[in-house]
């Protein structure tokens, strides 16, 4: 959950142009300001804005609908959340799950080859999807208004009974052998991989990857299998925003999905991480002119109460656009990076993460790896700046609105927060606790979550061309890279 | 079944012309008396709103010896004004004199060629970095950046392509008038701070997406590949030296030359009354003198006199572009262009990735493009594969030159063709879902097309393509003498995958 800075739709123009930086991944009207244009000092009212709520139903088979009707543009987006994940498929099958959710859309249904369904799709402008990821599974359907009934049936042939076409498995297991294939194509997709390897253990659920052996070994009776198992109504959330009236919208879903068993499933159990006591270093070798440097270790669950003020001091570390300490150091003082920054990420099951990243020239490898690691250490030592301070909270709570920028968000969230345990009202409680954090709470959760005895510190680049050699920052181990 | 699609197509046109009027009716237009262009959209739902400033200017305003420096503005954009980003502009003014001074004097030096005294080059470098570290003091880092922040900015950022530059960012409704205090004035005095770091930055952005990026450098040998004359050739990113040789000076007037308010577009949508905006605009950038009209790109992209072909050899495994010449948006056969480019990519039931992906399983990815690298000028309609091993570029090739041939024999159905004008219309009631979507969309076909309403004209100009138009279009251009080809090429298998089904 990422509240801050919400990069919702891609503008078209991006696929255009070259970007400044990257990112890692009812209306109440305006209120005073002060006299003057100056842009320092500016003072604002707070924005006052009441955000429309979803409207919560359960259906008769157990499914739980959130609902908010939006009739700016005749379109209709349905949003459904699936409790699954590949942390459950078998370790012998990794891959399975993504292939249940691809195959599912590209496999055909019950009453429509698969030929068929992308046909009519495209000549509705449909747009329909099933995806299965780590933690969750999702499907989706965007109709425009006049075609959603058509839509939605189309939709629940392919949740209820999809066919798994052995022509269409197989286009889809030789994609993911040619991504196997692909996987050290770029530096920066083996720093991140191998950073997570080390982070959660290799044969670990959440760091563990497919190979050919595993992508060969799934079966279509697997795929029908996993499906079975884990796409049951009372194991999903559906969302619907758009042009419709909610009575009615509840009365169609009610009906569409009334012949749908309730059925329990059982879910496998999951292999918790280890924390590794000791930090280490590893490197990669490739012949390029720019490194890749990841650095960090297991972080927190999102339950924790630190998470307000971790968030706020990582918002300061790393994570805050152009002002944070390494953007401001690395790259604008020292002008030796174009991405860098951290992430301190919590997770939904499992512990999450906190990193710290960078790519910059061979010849300065090490020169930016200890400024990133110096930064670590310094912002446990003291207390951060009332600016600083001031910036991240007000950063956070200014742009707070823009947690509401439309009726599929706001339904999104509430969904997202509901699968995950966490209270309704977590955003409001979000923006209370971070109007409450202090210097002193961030220096507390940068001494008690943050680890400089612990770095995992991946670099992948040319070592023979670093300003030093790696092994100034702790013994070097060699991972030798296989498909 | 079928009954019920042909409801849906026949029904569809009268909502999307009811929506084209609608969208029509609430752009609020406006020019400056210094020509600056404003167009806003009202929207009240949020009280929030999207920003967007698009100047006509990109990588093809550059020449041999100043590539690059569209971008390098772009990024020096974000450092403040003669206001913001320091504590006394006066006294930093006269050390950023100083830098240039010293900069001019390292040109001077290299200008002597192989009687260049490296040891002074080096002495002048020496001098050049000490003082930057004396301008410093002065400076507060990414103030701009920081005041947004505060004031709860979201995806402020900006992007450089070849026809245009673009400056986002969203805010909560009442920060409006600090949004145009700092853009007036950010619009008017730039200042080049931090300068030779910046470029440091830029060249690491370089290595970061050509360098290290199989898929940047097959693009970047693409485009120089295909076009001899015309600035299109060039990388946005620049030459790398011609990069590491811009000057802040020469920066600076290329702003001047670039950056007038004619060639400037802002978009605004959200939650704003226009006509109370509309005085304030007046006011803060009213005020910006006007500039002469900058200079015409003259080159003009020479026919091509047989078919042109290269290599990019690297560790990564193969890819392939296939580029054909055709003209710019302007040209009636462009939205013939649009049509070929929809029956060709868009969605499953597309020709080539039903063609290479699902019956002939050579490829895991194919699409096409009209208009790379741009819109504005002369351009190419492109060919991306990636070939699924142990299939080659040259087998995708080939079955994307069959489906060529199969438009120019066969030509689309009346099915295909009402289907690609559905499609057009779904996506674009799309675009316009958030007031970033639609305040870009504003902005790019103004500052591109010359005219918002591009975007309605080219939609009814598809909707009256034919499928003799298609025919016709794909003879005429797509020519093996008119093509440009660039694969990469895999020169080590350091790590070889076994198995999948041939």
């Amino acid at each position: 959950m990422k509240i801050k800075r919400i990069k919702k739709h891609i503008p078209l123009l991006a696929l255009f142009g070259i970007v400044l930086f990257l990112l890692p991944p009812m209306a109440a009207r305006a209120g005073g300001m002060s006299s003057g244009d100056d842009p320092r000092t500016m003072t604002f009212d707070p924005i006052v804005f009441q955000p429309p709520k979803a409207e919560r139903r359960i259906l008769s088979n157990g499914m739980i609908v959130y609902l908010m009707e939006d009739h700016e543009l005749p379109l209709i987006d349905l949003q459904i959340t699936i409790r699954t994940g590949d942390i459950y498929e078998p370790a012998n099958k990794i891959g399975l799950a993504s292939l249940t959710g691809s195959v599912m859309r590209s496999g055909g249904n019950r009453s429509h080859s698969s030929e068929k369904l992308d046909e009519i799709l495209d000549q509705i402008a449909a747009r329909m999807s099933v995806g299965i990821g780590s933690t969750s599974g999702s499907a989706s359907l965007n109709t425009l208004k006049k075609d959603f009934d058509f839509g939605l049936k189309l939709l629940t042939e392919t949740l209820i009974f999809p066919v798994f076409e052995e022509d269409k498995l197989n286009i889809a297991k030789n994609r993911a052998l040619e991504g196997i294939r692909r996987r050290n194509d770029r530096a920066s997709g083996i720093a991140t991989r191998e950073f997570f390897k080390q982070l959660y253990g290799t044969d670990n659920p959440y760091a563990r990857e497919s190979t050919v052996e595993t992508i060969n070994a799934i079966t279509r009776d697997d795929l029908i299998a996993f499906h079975q198992k884990y796409f049951v109504p009372n194991n999903m959330m559906l969302g619907v925003t758009g042009d419709f009236d909610l009575d009615e919208m509840i009365k169609k879903l009610e009906k569409t999905f009334a012949g749908w068993e309730k059925k329990p499933v059982d879910f496998p159990k999951v292999a918790t991480v280890s924390e590794r006591k000791k930090g280490a270093v590893y490197k990669i070798n490739k012949a390029i002119s720019q490194t890749q440097v990841r650095i960090g270790h297991l972080g927190i669950k999102q339950d924790n109460p630190d998470f307000y003020a971790l968030s706020i001091m990582n918002d300061i570390l790393g994570a805050g656009g152009l002002t944070s300490r390494l953007f401001q150091d690395i790259r604008t003082r020292q002008g030796l990076a174009y991405s860098v920054g951290s992430a301190f990420r919590p997770g939904k099951l499992e512990r999450g993460f906190f990193l710290a990243y960078g790519a910059t020239r061979a010849e300065k490898t090490l020169q930016a790896m200890t400024t990133i690691i110096q930064h670590i250490g310094e912002i446990r030592e003291g207390l951060v700046s009332d600016e600083e301070l001031k910036r991240a909270k007000e950063a956070f709570l200014n742009s707070f609105i823009f947690s509401f920028s439309s009726p599929a968000q706001i339904v999104g969230r509430q969904i997202s927060l509901e699968y995950y345990g966490l209270p309704g009202d977590f955003l409001e409680q979000y923006r209370a606790n971070v109007e409450k954090v202090t210097k002193d709470d961030i220096l507390r959760v940068a001494k008690k979550y943050l680890h400089p005895d612990r770095l995992i510190v991946v670099a992948v680049g040319d070592e023979s061309l670093f300003d030093k050699p790696l092994s100034a920052l702790g013994q070097v181990e060699e991972i030798v890279l296989t498909p | 079944m079928k009954k019920w699609i042909f409801i849906a197509i026949t029904i569809i046109v009268t909502p999307f012309a009811a929506f084209a009027q609608s969208l029509a009716d609430r752009v609020i237009e406006h020019t400056l008396s210094n020509g600056l262009r404003i167009l806003m959209v009202e929207r009240h739902q949020v009280p929030t709103i999207s920003f967007q400033i698009m100047y006509r200017v990109g990588g093809v305003n550059e020449v041999n010896g100043n590539t690059g420096i569209a971008h390098l503005y772009e990024h020096m954009a974000f450092k403040g004004t003669e206001k913001i980003g320091t504590t006394n502009y006066a006294e930093e003014k006269k050390i950023l004199a100083k830098i240039e001074e010293i900069n001019n004097n390292i040109i001077q030096e290299k200008r002597k060629g192989i009687h260049a005294d490296d040891k002074r080059l080096s002495a002048l470098e020496a001098q050049r970095e000490k003082r930057q570290e004396e301008a410093r003091q002065y400076v507060i880092p990414n103030e701009l950046a920081e005041i947004y922040d505060r004031n709860g900015a979201v995806g402020f950022n900006a992007s450089t392509g070849k026809d245009f530059t673009n400056y986002i960012v969203s805010f909560p409704a009442n920060r409006l008038p600090l949004w145009i205090a700092m853009e007036s004035d950010r619009m008017a005095h730039p200042v080049m701070r931090e300068f030779y770091k910046e470029r440091d930055v830029v060249m690491e952005e370089r290595r970061r997406s050509v360098e290290t990026n199989p898929g940047g450098k097959l693009y970047e040998t693409f485009l120089a590949t295909a076009f001899a004359a015309h600035p299109y050739g060039n990388p946005t990113l620049g030459w790398p030296s011609d990069e590491q040789n811009l000057s802040a000076t020469q920066t600076a007037e290329f702003f001047k030359i670039y950056y007038g308010p004619s060639n400037t577009v802002i978009s605004m949508v959200g939650d704003f009354k226009a006509d109370e905006v509309i005085p304030q605009l007046e006011e803060a950038f009213g005020k910006i003198p006007s500039a002469p009209i900058p200079p015409r790109v003259i080159t003009e992209e020479p026919p091509q006199r047989g078919e042109k072909r290269a290599e990019v050899e690297d560790e990564a495994n193969a890819r392939l572009m296939i580029g054909y010449h055709k003209p710019n948006l302007h040209h009636a056969d462009d939205a013939v262009f649009d049509v070929i480019d929809s029956l060709l990519s868009m969605g499953r039931t597309a020709r080539l990735y039903k063609k290479l992906v699902i019956e002939k399983k050579i490829a895991v990815s194919v699409s096409s493009r009209s208009g790379t690298p741009g819109a504005r000028f002369s351009n190419l309609f492109t060919f991306s594969a990636t070939p699924r091993a142990p299939h080659t570029t040259q087998e995708s090739e080939a079955a994307i030159y069959e489906e060529i041939e199969r438009l120019i024999s066969e030509g689309p159905t009346k099915e295909e063709l009402q289907k690609v004008i559905t499609n057009m219309d779904a996506s674009l009631i799309r675009s316009l879902r958030s007031n970033s979507g639609l305040a870009s969309q504003l902005a790019y076909f103004e500052t591109v097309a010359g005219d918002w309403r591009y975007t309605l004209r080219n939609r009814d100009a598809i909707a009256k393509v034919t499928a003799e138009d298609v025919k016709r279009v794909a003879r005429t251009y797509f020519k093996k003498k008119n093509r440009t080809v660039v694969t990469l090429v895999q020169t080590e298998s350091p790590l070889i995958v076994q198995g999948g089904s041939p």
